[in-house]
């Protein structure tokens, strides 16, 4: 028996740590193919505020197909999120692949699991080449929240349901939600004056830098111009809601909006805006073998449900267990892209999970630039993908709160 | 693609004849090795598939062979009691030598390929002995400088130099030896960090270059002249890294025909084919030790094994990529690596 334990002794676990484990290299791994997104813009008055969703969407997808040079023949499906539009978007999108020369035989689906719609969207395309359904497919999203935000994206609750204590919190505002997790949480107005300050000078000097220029899809469109009502061709190439000089002295003297002692205001929550993304995934092998690039592999994603009224704590949830499934330790990780809903909810699930803000958001985040609810998911990825290049770093974690009380988190790995 | 079953007996090594192109010998054991009957297969390779010309019923467990280099009939086995014999093929079921001198399981014996008058074998007892056919007792043994000696997995000599030869233990140690002193190692590298090391092989074109494959699933490859010295051990990194098994690499072989080709068997029921990049590029390019970019190596995945995949060799013969693997699901598998590829 002696034999026995040397020879199991040769089964023993492993050394290789978790993080190790990460870059390993498999023929069945799913990888990241390109992902970009378009500038994000003022919802109303920026530079799609005359542009359907699906129009942008189609100009991503172009630009995404030429820029990463794929048969788009050969995908196997496309998924996109969507929040605000009837049926977030299922039968304007469809024809947006198809104007954008991704030929019927290819199929749609339309996803909305509310602001995680752009990164469900992608893992829905990761578990099917997991699952082995296909070998390669786009996740995207998109939101034009100039065309659709307002107070129909929601139907009405039924009595029974708006009466029960547990059902009504869904209908919650979600600027509520933020005053609720600073006050259970003791998050105070300089704090998040602080993270939001931070937010806008991080992205004001990305963008001076030109950080954003390799993660954009320049988008020619039209726009009427609100003064003379004429209509004019515009490049849109640029997030147009970035702000210079912000200071957490200058967010101090904005007025709370939800509650009159409360701490959220315009200057420290996400933006209202428009922007698409979309990412290509594929099986390694399908892509070594069609002579693809290959810049990331998308490792894992977790999905947790919260309290409706808490729902912006969804990444401290979130964020542990993607972690935790995969063996790692929150400082393995080199970069968290953390959606900025609210300075409240995003800095309270930095702290909970002991995150160091350094390694948060280093171009900024949706507080300066914006947040169009589907597509934030997707554009998370083309960020972290593009600030794996600037800042030379290989582990990334995408995460953003849910509305209606749940959070995502998602690993990616550069290559 | 062609394949044998090991009825009743699982795979633990193979090698092909290096006189015969159709010839294969399989060294296997009853019960996976861990009690038991062991027996060597003479195969070969027909028209009508994979044929066993021949076998040899040992008392123990057989856990390794090697063709004599200077005698087509003659092959050397590893046994786990601890005896190492010489059967020759053109007799029948009893061994011409047998050799009792190692206290535990012997794991892996190797030709000389250099002077191909001796051949050396290693042993769960810690040693490396060096054999004659023709003498009665070892010619000589290599013991480790270490107070507890610790399993030698794997010995080997290597291609290019008759007096030089590297052993892999347990305790983690690469060693190289000259066995003309064998009073200590020449180097001793601490090379995988802690986890056994099963396997090693030298590069057949690059005198200086061997890879080692150990339980912590990598395997490594080094080149000699980059071993420095620390206190009585030498220190060094790999020149290259080769990470893609889920489990520990159990057997290693470089190719005969090209410099970066590399196969590997491992626990994780696969078989795979690697390029190893040093071997492309100038050695000193330290940017390039540890490609993490897509061609980072792996060539060609063997998914057809459904147990441990243990031993597996080149053959010498006909087209560049004819290999076989052999495993504890008693199969025999003789596969072509370039229509292997990756899988998926």
């Amino acid at each position: 028996m002696e034999r026995l334990s040397s020879l199991a002794s040769q089964l023993a676990p492993n050394e290789a740590s978790a993080s190790e484990k990460l870059f390993e290299k498999h023929p069945d791994d799913v990888v990241i193919v390109g992902a970009y997104r378009s500038a994000l813009t003022k919802g109303g008055k920026g530079g799609f505020k005359d542009t359907t969703g699906a129009d942008i969407l189609v100009a991503v997808l172009k630009g995404l197909i030429e820029r990463t040079g794929i048969d788009p023949k050969l995908l196997g499906d496309v998924c996109v999120g969507n929040v605000l539009a009837p049926g977030s978007g299922v039968t304007e999108h469809r024809a947006a692949c198809l104007l954008a020369g991704i030929p019927y035989s290819v199929p749609f689906l339309a996803i909305n699991r509310q602001c995680s719609s752009g990164l469900m969207s992608v893992d829905h395309i990761y578990k099917s080449i997991r699952s082995g359904d296909i070998d390669a497919g786009i996740g995207g999203g998109v939101e034009s929240m100039s065309f659709n935000y307002g107070p129909n994206s929601v139907s009405e609750f039924s009595e029974t349901m708006a009466n029960d204590s547990e059902a009504k919190k869904c209908l919650i505002p979600m600027g509520i939600t933020s005053e609720n997790v600073a006050t259970e949480y003791g998050i105070t107005r300089a704090q998040q004056d602080e993270f939001a300050a931070a937010s806008y000078q991080k992205a004001e000097a990305a963008q001076k830098a030109g950080k954003f220029k390799d993660e954009i899809i320049p988008i020619k469109t039209k726009i009427v111009d609100p003064k003379t009502d004429e209509t004019k061709e515009i490049v849109v190439s640029e997030d147009d809601g970035i702000r210079g000089g912000v200071t957490p002295a200058s967010l101090s003297k904005i007025k709370p909006a939800f509650r009159k002692d409360g701490t959220t205001h315009a200057g420290n929550a996400s933006q209202i805006s428009d922007g698409a993304a979309a990412v290509v995934l594929a099986r390694r092998s399908f892509a070594q073998k069609n002579g693809w690039p290959i810049v990331g592999r998308f490792a894992d994603c977790a999905v947790v449900g919260v309290p409706p009224e808490l729902m912006g704590v969804g990444p401290a949830v979130a964020i542990p267990a993607v972690l935790k499934r995969n063996g790692l330790t929150k400082d393995d990780v080199d970069i968290y892209e953390i959606n900025e809903a609210f300075a409240s909810q995003c800095l309270y699930s930095v702290l909970d999970c002991g995150i160091d803000i350094k390694k948060v958001n280093p171009n900024g985040g949706a507080i300066a630039f914006g947040h169009p609810l589907g597509c934030t998911g997707s554009r998370q990825i083309a960020t972290i993908i593009s600030e794996f290049k600037q800042y030379k770093k290989k582990i990334g974690v995408t995460s953003m709160c849910i509305g209606t009380g749940m959070g995502a988190a998602a690993i990616i790995i550069a290559e | 693609m062609y394949s044998f079953r090991t009825s009743g007996f699982n795979g633990y090594a193979v090698q092909y004849s290096p006189f015969f192109d159709s010839r294969l010998a399989c060294a296997a054991s009853a019960n996976f090795g861990l009690v038991g009957n062991g027996r060597l297969y003479i195969l070969g390779l027909s028209a009508s598939g994979i044929v066993a010309e021949k076998w040899f019923d040992t008392q123990d467990g057989l856990f390794d062979c090697a063709w004599s280099e200077n005698h087509e009939n003659q092959i050397a086995v590893a046994t786990g009691d601890g005896s190492v014999k010489l059967f020759d093929i053109s007799l029948s079921d009893y061994p011409i030598q047998s050799w009792r001198e190692h206290t535990r399981e012997v794991f892996s014996v190797n030709w000389n390929l250099v002077d191909k008058t001796t051949f050396c074998t290693s042993s769960w007892d810690g040693l490396v002995k060096i054999w004659s056919p023709v003498r009665p007792t070892s010619l000589s043994t290599l013991r480790p400088h270490a107070s507890q000696l610790s399993c030698t997995y794997s010995a080997s000599y290597s291609p290019h130099n008759a007096t030089m030869l590297a052993s892999c233990s347990s305790d983690s140690f690469l060693r190289l030896w000259d066995p003309r002193t064998g009073e200590f190692p020449t180097s001793s590298v601490y090379a995988h960090n802690g986890a056994e090391v099963l396997s090693l092989d030298w590069n057949k074109y690059r005198p200086e270059v061997l890879a080692t494959s150990s339980v912590d699933r990598t395997i490594k490859i080094w080149d000699l002249r980059f071993l420095g010295r620390a206190g009585g051990t030498t220190t060094g990194s790999p020149v290259n890294e080769l990470i893609g098994h889920d489990y520990a690499v159990r057997k290693i072989a470089w190719s005969p025909h090209a410099p970066e080709l590399l196969l590997s068997a491992s626990y994780d029921m696969s078989a795979r084919v690697w390029e190893d990049s040093s071997a492309l590029k100038q050695p000193m390019q330290l940017s390039n030790m540890r490609q993490r970019g897509p061609n980072t190596g792996l060539r060609a995945v063997w998914d057809k094994h459904t147990e441990f995949v243990v031993g597996c060799d080149w053959s010498l013969w006909g087209a560049e990529g004819w290999v076989c693997t052999v495993g504890w699901d008693e199969m025999v598998w003789v596969w072509d690596v370039r229509s292997a590829k990756l899988q998926g």
